[in-house]
């Protein structure tokens, strides 16, 4: 243990502590922008310098380690005036001006640069604005980039490269020029960027933000020849409410159906009752995989992020990905055609809106391959956006439910939205169909949590099923690369986002991992809440089955709800 | 990983095509086992490495301290308008890549000016544009 002084408190702290860490310990904040718990230190921002006794200069305090009897003193007038000066020159380059940009930001009400001039009682800017002249990259169907706010901080660029294992931008130039961009400044859209959005989690500015579709949303909604019908994916109900205030956690469902019917969508369905007929359509699949000699191990394809980053990255392991359309799809295609049947709506007259954790939704809604099942893949914070914009007092809603026919789910469906969740999901129901019986201990534990990669055999009957499960692309590339060097599975959950959909890159912002770990509670209390947790015992999948596809992996299945996939390449 | 190994090779693929293509950036990206976007990032941290093709003739006017006190901005402005191209721009015929760099290492001699790797020393903007039009 080291001895350290920090504004006069003596303390005691493990070695390698940084001072940053250690003010923490007692109990003083000392303000931070571009650290994160998350990522690498990064030191570049400077504005947690600190007075260390007997050292000639500030020491940035997320950067260095105490030593033993340091005196540290946190917040001199020394050290408030050089962070306000940093502050000035970091706001310089940041686009102010008299653009009022804080108004039409898209983090004008979480703007880390405001808490932080707030922080530092910061009270006028005495430096003019500079006019960095960058455009925008409009590039990509999921992100936009505002580089003229971009205060290179470089926490996207970390997130990207450390956690997502991709490495989508760099620092390029030098001194004054030096900015942050993408490979040439070719664009987002125009590169392996998957889409997952967790760039814009790792932002304190509005530099980056999802594509706005909501406005094409409202065009929609006040059509009258237009029919629109909205879906929610599981991990939108377990975050919405943190758009209003509420502390993470919070099952939000009914008060989001009965905000959506407020909206005036026509119809509000359920991204769970998908889920489940994915159970249906994936399960099937990796039976028939597992006794013709089918290409193992099968992998996972709801996540959008997941499949561009396999297409990039290891396009020799296409084949075995599942044909399943994602949930988002698979519901939009059925919107489309059963639906629109029974109803005897011509389907060019309907709309169909997702409300995804997601951002490359969008960029899924758009793949060529399945065009027109969705028309607009919104956000959870594009909901929230909209729910705002018409002043519905969502917290104190009456709670309703979704509409009938495709509206109903089981608790395997709703923890698709955590890592784990589909796996789990998926052996529930594997594990009856070939048993006979339920599976042992229905709630299956080694593939919940947090921890990056979770392995776990199954015993259904003579076969021992090998399971794995992995989120976070980094997490993901290391067990693609266990994968190719020739670890045997049968089915394998991958995921894009660290937490999986619940961390996704359309949640309000905050989303880190422990935000992800309270809504992650919430997902599971769910499940205990569902009367079915079975996806195979949800009647209205039971239902579309009976009335409109036939069996599992039918052809008229295969039409609705499989796809292919495309090698990209790098 | 070395970064000091990753200069000399990317001095070498300059000098093989005159510029650094994607094709090398993203060879060496797969030997250091790093984004070809990181790798782009350190390219671009270095002003002299070009990762588009330059013209036949790479001219760099110094227009830093000593030689603007010795009327550089004249050979800047005569050799722009003689060209037709701004900094970093290189000329429709591909034959001539304009720069106006920071220091060529003869502050005494200014103002200086390089065509490729010969280096000319106390021009002025007649001098010049006598040398461009001798590129052959």
């Amino acid at each position: 243990m080291i001895n350290v002084t920090i504004d006069g408190q003596k303390l005691q702290v493990p070695e390698g502590t940084t001072i940053l860490n250690a003010a923490k310990m007692a109990h003083i904040k000392i303000p931070t922008l571009c650290y994160s718990e998350e990522l690498s230190i990064y030191g570049g921002c400077r504005i947690c310098v600190v007075e260390v006794e007997n050292e000639r200069l500030l020491q940035p305090s997320c950067a260095v380690a105490v030593k033993e009897g340091m005196v540290v003193k946190t917040h001199t007038p020394k050290v408030r005036e050089v962070r306000k000066t940093i502050f000035e020159l970091m706001i310089a380059s940041h686009d102010l001006g008299c653009k009022l940009n804080c108004l039409t930001c898209s983090r004008g009400d979480n703007c880390d640069l405001q808490r932080l001039a707030q922080e530092l009682g910061i009270r006028e800017i005495r430096l003019n604005a500079l006019d960095k002249n960058m455009s925008n990259d409009y590039s990509s169907y999921s992100i936009v980039r505002e580089p003229n706010k971009c205060i290179s901080c470089h926490r996207c660029v970390r997130r990207c490269e450390e956690i997502q294992g991709i490495g989508i931008f760099t620092k390029a130039n030098r001194g004054p020029a030096a900015v942050i961009t993408t490979f040439k400044n070719k664009g987002m859209g125009n590169l392996e960027c998957v889409n997952c959005g967790q760039c814009i989690h790792a932002c304190p500015t509005g530099a980056l933000h999802e594509v706005y579709h909501y406005e094409n949303v409202w065009d929609a909604l006040h059509d009258p020849t237009k029919h629109v019908v909205v879906q929610t994916a599981p991990a939108v109900r377990v975050a919405l409410a943190e758009a209003f205030g509420e502390k993470p956690g919070r099952i939000f469902t009914e008060q989001m159906v009965a905000a959506l019917k407020r909206l005036g969508f026509d119809k509000v369905f359920d991204t769970d009752f998908s889920a489940d007929l994915t159970i249906m359509e994936e399960g099937t699949e990796l039976l028939g995989r597992i006794q013709n000699g089918g290409t193992l191990p099968m992998l996972t394809s709801c996540s959008p992020g997941w499949i561009k980053f396999i297409e990039h990255f290891y396009p020799e392991f296409l084949d075995n990905i599942s044909s399943c359309k994602s949930p988002q799809q698979m519901l939009g295609a059925l919107v489309k055609s059963y639906y629109a049947e029974k109803n005897n709506i011509p389907k060019e007259d309907i709309v169909v809106v997702s409300i995804m954790p997601c951002t490359a939704k969008k960029y899924e809604a758009r793949r060529p391959e399945m065009t027109g099942d969705v028309d607009y893949a919104l956000t959870t914070r594009e909901l929230a956006m909209m729910i705002k914009e018409v002043g519905i007092d969502v917290l104190n809603l009456e709670g309703e439910d979704y509409d009938k026919l495709m509206g109903s789910s089981s608790g395997a469906a709703v923890i698709f939205g955590a890592t784990g969740g589909v796996m789990e999901a998926a052996l529930r129901t594997v594990y009856e169909i070939l048993t006979g019986e339920e599976l042992p201990g229905i709630d299956f534990t080694p593939v919940r949590g947090i921890e990056g990669i979770k392995e776990a055999e199954v015993k259904v009957g003579d076969l021992t099923l090998k399971a794995a499960v992995a989120h976070g692309l980094s997490n993901v590339r290391r067990l693609m690369n266990m994968i190719r060097d020739g670890k045997e599975y049968h089915f394998i959950e991958m995921m894009a986002c660290p937490g999986g959909c619940i961390g996704g890159g359309g949640q309000p912002i905050p989303t880190d991992m422990e935000v992800v770990k309270k809504r992650m509670e919430a997902i599971y209390e769910s499940d205990l809440a569902h009367g079915y947790r079975k996806s195979h015992e949800n009647p209205e999948v039971q239902q579309l089955y009976d009335e409109y596809l036939g069996k599992p992996g039918s052809h008229k299945a295969h039409k609705l709800l499989h796809t292919h996939y495309t090698p990209r390449g790098l | 990983m070395n970064d000091g190994r990753m200069m000399e090779k990317l001095h070498n693929i300059q000098t093989t095509y005159g510029y650094i293509p994607e094709n090398e950036i993203e060879k060496l990206a797969d030997e250091y086992a790093m984004s070809k976007t990181k790798v782009y990032g350190v390219i671009s941290f270095y002003s002299m490495f070009h990762t588009e093709p330059t013209g036949k003739y790479l001219i760099r006017i110094c227009n830093s301290l000593s030689c603007h006190l010795n009327r550089s901005d004249d050979v800047v402005t005569g050799v722009q308008e003689y060209l037709g191209v701004e900094s970093g721009e290189t000329t429709e015929d591909k034959k001539y890549t304009l720069e106006i760099v920071e220091c060529l290492g003869h502050c005494g001699e200014g103002p200086v000016m390089m065509v490729n790797d010969k280096i000319y020393t106390h021009v002025s903007k007649a001098a010049a544009l006598k040398i461009l039009k001798e590129c052959m």
